[in-house]
């Protein structure tokens, strides 16, 4: 069989209908072109919230509030409990923790919604809504923050409870009026117990979306100066270096010994605590006592403890999981589109009758036939797919030059799983037409009006 | 060359079985130019479908070059046809959306084995019939007589040696028909062996033998007897 012959022909075929040919690939087109926006997002995301878990080290066992239901398999459904339950962590179990010995450093972590007040000689006080964090000194080590000025507060002053305070760079830019006003975060979030983990996700990707990285350069500084957060004065110590990620940015942070913030917010628990076990090795047993730690006062153990690589796990199956409904979702576009190219085909074949038969008339055998038409409906799925593919190249491309929240990932798996599900619809939905043509008798094509 | 014997077919119609050709017997020698007449709807496209092995009739021989053809499975007879035999169908059967060129390249494209200087023999087959200057004119810019005479340029182009015409003249003036019977006369000079079909009797005299189908069978028609029909 002259195989490259037939190929010609198929492609000869499509180029002579080439109107009907685009309308019929539209569906394959745009289900090629959703697959590769969509994975390239949600690889984008993972790879970006990956790594910023992945900063916080090996040895990092955090401790979170609600009960993580070990399946015992490694993969973990601790995302449901960490956020529908309000915590019941308090300081005490932090100062339980630190007593331990295989504890290197334990850094308790409130989070909240607060608001932060300036007020520059002779002018109209400024005020901004931040994320309240009380913590220790060690949040440095664990998020990899550094300072652009000043210092972070030490443990005396921890220890003192001094109305000291470090400032996030938006923050600090904000209360300068030195750019537009950060993004207001809604407290209603912060006090909405039943939201969802993926919820949660989802308002930190979008609200962290402004970053400072463009303010212009200023000289003026607020370190040493008065600030107000919730009617108290404290004195600013420290401004962070902006970080332009997603995620857990510091950029929109009011940093304050976790004591103060626990009194400023008038709360008593904490929102996790994140401990560092002093070696790898160690990781299990130090796992084991911060457990035991915190059961003390907790026996009814409403709290989990998390190692940062289980955590990495289960947001790799979360995100395995959006893979495959991403891959079920294009299976079903592709599905419905292949079913109008075949459509299309089997119109083709039928319009074509009369050329079939001439073809049979003159030489061309069974399989040849089966061939042409295969090919030409494998080659209209492959069009539609390359058209698709490129559309989505172009928009990951703009993407990661006009967006600078997290870069878009477009690995070759999807441009292979993208181009092989349409030449696989296209074999799929060429079969039927195909056999159709092929099995034609030759005087009755040609008979055919 | 060619034995049909006691070729019988019929077709499934709303009124049961209609039968087309009832035992018809035929005999043809290598090189011999025949004519076959009869009525419409007697059955000669469906004869020249049976000899040229587009059809299989539902019972009777045929033997090709002492090949028994009606034996033969598909891809054999396939084979047969792109080899040996060259078709003018009734109605030009050109395929609308390739060019004069393409269309005549299609036999030899089908070819099994590999065939050198294809253009040149699509070129030789176009002036034969004296079109070697439309080989890029699509099917629609055609006028009959042209479309005619490309249908035989298709059928000649892989060198047949059986040619089987359906009524190559059935729609053109006089001097069309004289330029397309002259093609033929040169073809059978050539050798081949020629079956053509027609309803007029000036074109059946051109032939050395005129054959008339009528009644599911085949008779021998005199010379002389053709101006009574
Ligand atoms: N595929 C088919 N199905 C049913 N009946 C058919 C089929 N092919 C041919 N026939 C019938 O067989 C008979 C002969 O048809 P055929 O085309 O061979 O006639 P013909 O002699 O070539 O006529 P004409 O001179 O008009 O071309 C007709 O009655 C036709 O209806
Ligand atoms: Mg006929």
């Amino acid at each position: 069989m002259r195989l490259f012959k037939v190929f010609k022909m198929a492609l000869l075929g499509i180029w002579s209908n080439k109107f009907r040919v685009l309308l019929s690939i539209f569906g394959v087109v745009i289900g090629v072109f959703a697959v590769i926006a969509l994975s390239a997002i949600s690889l984008g995301v993972k790879d970006t919230v990956m790594k910023q878990m992945g900063g916080l080290g090996a040895e990092q066992i955090m401790v979170m509030p609600g009960r993580v239901l070990k399946d015992g398999g490694g993969a973990h459904n601790f995302l449901n409990g960490v956020s529908s339950l309000p915590s019941t962590l308090t300081n005490t179990d932090a100062e339980e923790i630190r007593k331990l010995e295989s504890v290197e450093s334990v850094t308790p972590m409130l989070e909240t919604v607060g608001r932060i007040q300036y007020t520059k000689e002779n002018e109209e006080p400024t005020s901004v809504e931040g994320m309240l964090v009380g913590t220790s000194g060690s949040y440095q080590g664990v998020f990899h923050t550094t300072l652009k000025e000043g210092r972070f507060f030490t443990e005396e002053e921890e220890a003192n409870k001094d109305r000291v305070v470090v400032l996030g760079s938006g923050i600090h830019a904000s209360l300068l009026n030195q750019k537009q006003e950060l993004p207001e975060i809604d407290p209603a979030q912060q006090a909405e117990p039943e939201k969802t983990w993926w919820q949660k996700l989802l308002d930190r990707l979008t609200g962290s979306s402004v970053s400072a990285a463009d303010a212009p350069a200023e000289e003026e500084s607020l370190v040493g100066k008065e600030v107000t957060i919730q009617g108290e004065t404290f004195t600013v110590i420290g401004v962070l270096e902006s970080e332009a990620t997603l995620g857990m940015t510091s950029d929109n942070s009011i940093l304050m010994p976790v004591q103060n913030a626990l009194e400023v917010t008038s709360t008593e628990n904490l929102t996790s605590i994140y401990v560092k076990a002093d070696s790898i090795e160690n990781l299990d047993q130090a796992e084991k006592d911060v457990h035991a730690a915190v059961k003390l006062n907790h026996p009814e153990t409403d709290f989990s403890t998390v190692k940062q690589t289980e955590m990495l796990d289960a947001i790799d199956t979360v995100t395995r999981i959006l893979q495959v409904m991403l891959v079920g979702i294009t299976a079903t576009a592709l599905v419905i589109s292949g079913a109008g190219i075949m459509n299309v085909m089997v119109m083709s074949v039928r319009e074509r009758t009369r050329e079939i038969g001439i073809r049979k008339a003159l030489g061309a055998s069974t399989i040849e036939i089966l061939f042409q038409f295969l090919f030409e409906t494998i080659l209209l799925c492959l069009a539609g797919g390359i058209i698709g593919l490129l559309l989505g190249y172009g928009f990951v491309t703009w993407w990661n030059g006009a967006i600078t929240i997290f870069p878009l990932v477009l690995p070759m798996w999807v441009i292979q799983l993208a181009l092989g599900s349409s030449i696989l619809i296209g074999i799929v939905c060429g079969v039927y037409p195909a056999i159709k043509a092929a099995i034609l008798q030759p005087s009755r094509a040609l008979r055919f009006e | 060359m060619i034995r049909l014997s006691n070729i019988r077919r019929s077709y499934r119609s709303a009124a049961g079985r209609e039968s087309v050709l009832e035992g018809l017997d035929f005999e043809l020698d290598e090189g011999e130019y025949v004519a076959i007449m009869g009525a419409s709807g007697t059955g000669k496209s469906t004869l020249m479908n049976i000899l040229g092995t587009l059809e299989r009739p539902n019972g009777g021989e045929y033997i090709f070059r002492d090949k028994k053809v009606h034996r033969m499975g598909n891809g054999k007879l396939t084979l047969l046809r792109n080899e040996e035999i060259g078709f003018v169908f009734q109605n030009y059967q050109l395929i609308p959306n390739l060019s004069v060129y393409q269309n005549v390249l299609l036999p030899l494209s089908y070819k099994r084995k590999w065939q050198s200087k294809k253009r040149a023999r699509v070129k030789r087959a176009l002036a034969m019939v004296g079109l070697e200057g439309k080989l890029k004119a699509k099917p629609h810019q055609l006028s009959g007589g042209q479309k005619q005479r490309v249908a035989i340029a298709r059928a000649i182009v892989n060198e047949p040696s059986l040619l089987l015409a359906d009524e190559p003249t059935g729609s053109l003036d006089e001097k069309t028909t004289e330029s397309i019977l002259e093609i033929f006369d040169e073809l059978h000079e050539h050798g081949v062996t020629i079956i053509l079909i027609t309803h007029d009797p000036e074109v059946a005299k051109r032939a050395e033998r005129i054959l008339h189908l009528k009644g599911g069978r085949i008779k021998e028609q005199a010379y002389e007897t053709l101006q009574s029909l």
